[in-house]
């Protein structure tokens, strides 16, 4: 059963042309979905669509059978840029989602600290953003997203300000998290590897068309060796061609 | 540091220079007086009482003009920035108002509140009221495409959006705008005085001026630019006060 529908789904900015086109797309519960493209191809603008941030133009959304008119509780969002609010401590923007809903516990505050060790960030937790690195402060927003454990995440690029060692690290906590909780997980990148490591498919898009998605056939829990095994170079290849239109 | 110090050495000698001036070419007290003779002045006014009340009743109409046209016109800032329809409405108005000078308005609301505290409190309010309407506008409405983004994303209602994402955010240029009210309530205060005001430091001026008095006038000068400065600084402190959160990790 899909969890997430879009159905022939576009998108124009003020009467420009179309820069998501007629998307058809499911994603199935707990499946861990990559979109890799180019820049500038509509990948941010088909994940605010599926989370209800902007309107399609032409077509429908829908999530767990439910038309998506507005962003929904079950998603948490991680924004391209981190987004933090300036006057906050570290623990505090994470701890937003649930503020604004309801007045936050002890239980949400050792959560927080939880979700801010497991991303490294441990001591600093009184910190304000500005005291962060570019990298530190795309962390806290990760943490944030997944601090009220949404049934779906998606997340925009989320480690591109990060280097390759950190950047490695995230993704296995990221992958562990999203099996322990069963998330659904519609994850944007620019990475091919990246896209392959993470993902039970990988979507290409170009020019705001989604091509056929690639099911990814490692085993799962990755290991992190199998980066520099035959079979997952082939893959990263057969998406490289793919993103070419060779394939 | 060091340059403060030579900031104070040119105060000093700024000062000895006009007295030397003064008595060399021996200028009349009228025109010009010594500073030795205006510090005289203050102290004597000062220690007889004399000043005192003026001190207090310019005082409490800066204050009571400070806080009533500061909170007014943040609140309609508020008010505007959050009412589409109104603003647009009301915009043109507001920036045509911008050019009434609001202290020739004074003789009017002596017509309506008569001579004393009241119209000078009510000039000074709707001289600090612009400022304050102008600055939350603009610091509630230039918020952060992303972060309106994330709460929307978050589901906030609107008075969240409100208190906890546009007024901390636009706080800075919010306390912008106080501190360019207390500057204009001085101004308000004092002129509000002159027009029409039975005590206060500017009816003390017009009172020295009726008694051919420069002295006295340039004592009273004195006290207006430290009472101006007291308030600065306080706007100064309460806005590093309120921006504490916002000031930490950013490099001056
Ligand atoms: N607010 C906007 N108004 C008009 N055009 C826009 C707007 N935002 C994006 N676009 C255009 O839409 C296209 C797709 O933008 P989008 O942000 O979805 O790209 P992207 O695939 O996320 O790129 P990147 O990898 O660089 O983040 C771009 O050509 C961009 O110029
Ligand atoms: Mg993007």
């Amino acid at each position: 059963m899909s969890f997430l529908t879009v159905n022939e789904a576009s998108y124009c900015y003020q009467g420009n042309e179309a820069v998501v086109d007629r998307v058809q797309w499911s994603i199935a519960q707990g499946e861990f979905h990559c979109l890799v493209g180019r820049s500038g191809c509509g990948k941010t603008t088909l994940l605010k669509i599926a989370a209800g941030l902007l309107q399609p133009t032409s077509g429908s959304i829908f999530i767990d059978d439910t038309q998506v008119v507005e962003p929904s509780d079950q998603v948490g969002f991680v924004f391209q840029a981190p987004t933090l609010l300036e006057w906050l401590p570290v623990t505090d923007n994470v701890l937003l989602p649930i503020s604004l809903k309801r007045r936050v516990t002890a239980k949400d505050y050792t959560r927080a600290a939880e979700l801010l060790e497991l991303v490294g960030l441990g001591s600093f937790t009184k910190r304000h953003p500005q005291e962060l690195s570019g990298g530190q402060q795309s962390r806290v927003a990760i943490a944030r997203a997944l601090i009220r454990e949404p049934a779906f995440l998606m997340l925009d690029e989320p480690f591109a300000a990060l280097d390759a060692i950190t950047r490695a690290e995230l993704q296995d906590d990221l992958l562990r998290l999203c099996e322990h909780q069963k998330t659904t997980v519609l994850f944007v990148t620019h990475d091919i590897a990246e896209a392959a490591y993470l993902g039970d498919f990988v979507t290409v898009m170009s020019q705001g068309e989604l091509q056929q998605a690639i099911p990814i056939d490692l085993a799962k829990p990755r290991a992190p060796e199998i980066r520099y095994d035959s079979t997952f170079n082939a893959l990263c290849l057969k998406i490289r061609k793919t993103m070419d239109g060779t394939a | 540091m060091s340059i403060r110090i030579y900031s104070f050495f040119l105060l000093i000698a700024l000062l000895v220079g006009w007295e030397v001036i003064c008595r060399l070419l021996g200028i009349s007290a009228l025109v010009i007086p010594t500073p030795t003779a205006v510090l005289e002045a203050l102290w004597s006014t000062l220690e007889s009482g004399y000043l005192w009340p003026h001190i207090w009743i310019t005082t409490a109409e800066m204050v009571l003009g400070l806080a009533l046209g500061c909170g007014i016109g943040f609140v309609c800032g508020i008010i505007l920035g959050e009412t589409e329809f109104l603003r647009r409405l009301l915009y043109p108005y507001i920036i045509a108002s911008q050019v009434v000078p609001k202290l020739a308005l004074g003789p009017l609301f002596i017509v309506w509140f008569g001579f004393g505290m009241t119209s000078t409190v009510v000039i000074t309010a709707l001289i600090c009221f612009f400022p304050l309407l102008e600055n939350t506008l603009t610091g509630i409405h230039h918020i952060d495409p992303q972060k309106r983004e994330l709460f929307r994303m978050l589901r906030a209602s609107r008075m969240q959006t409100l208190f906890r994402l546009k007024i901390p955010s636009g706080l800075p240029v919010i306390m912008a705008g106080v501190r360019v009210a207390v500057v204009l309530a001085l101004v308000g205060a004092v002129v509000g005085e002159f027009i029409g005001g039975r005590e206060g430091l500017g009816a003390a001026i017009i009172a020295a001026q009726g008694m051919m008095d420069s002295t006295l006038m340039f004592a009273l000068f004195i006290v207006i630019t430290f009472l101006g400065m007291i308030f600065y600084q306080a706007a100064i402190w309460s806005e590093r006060w309120l921006l504490r959160r916002h000031i930490k990790g950013k490099t001056q």
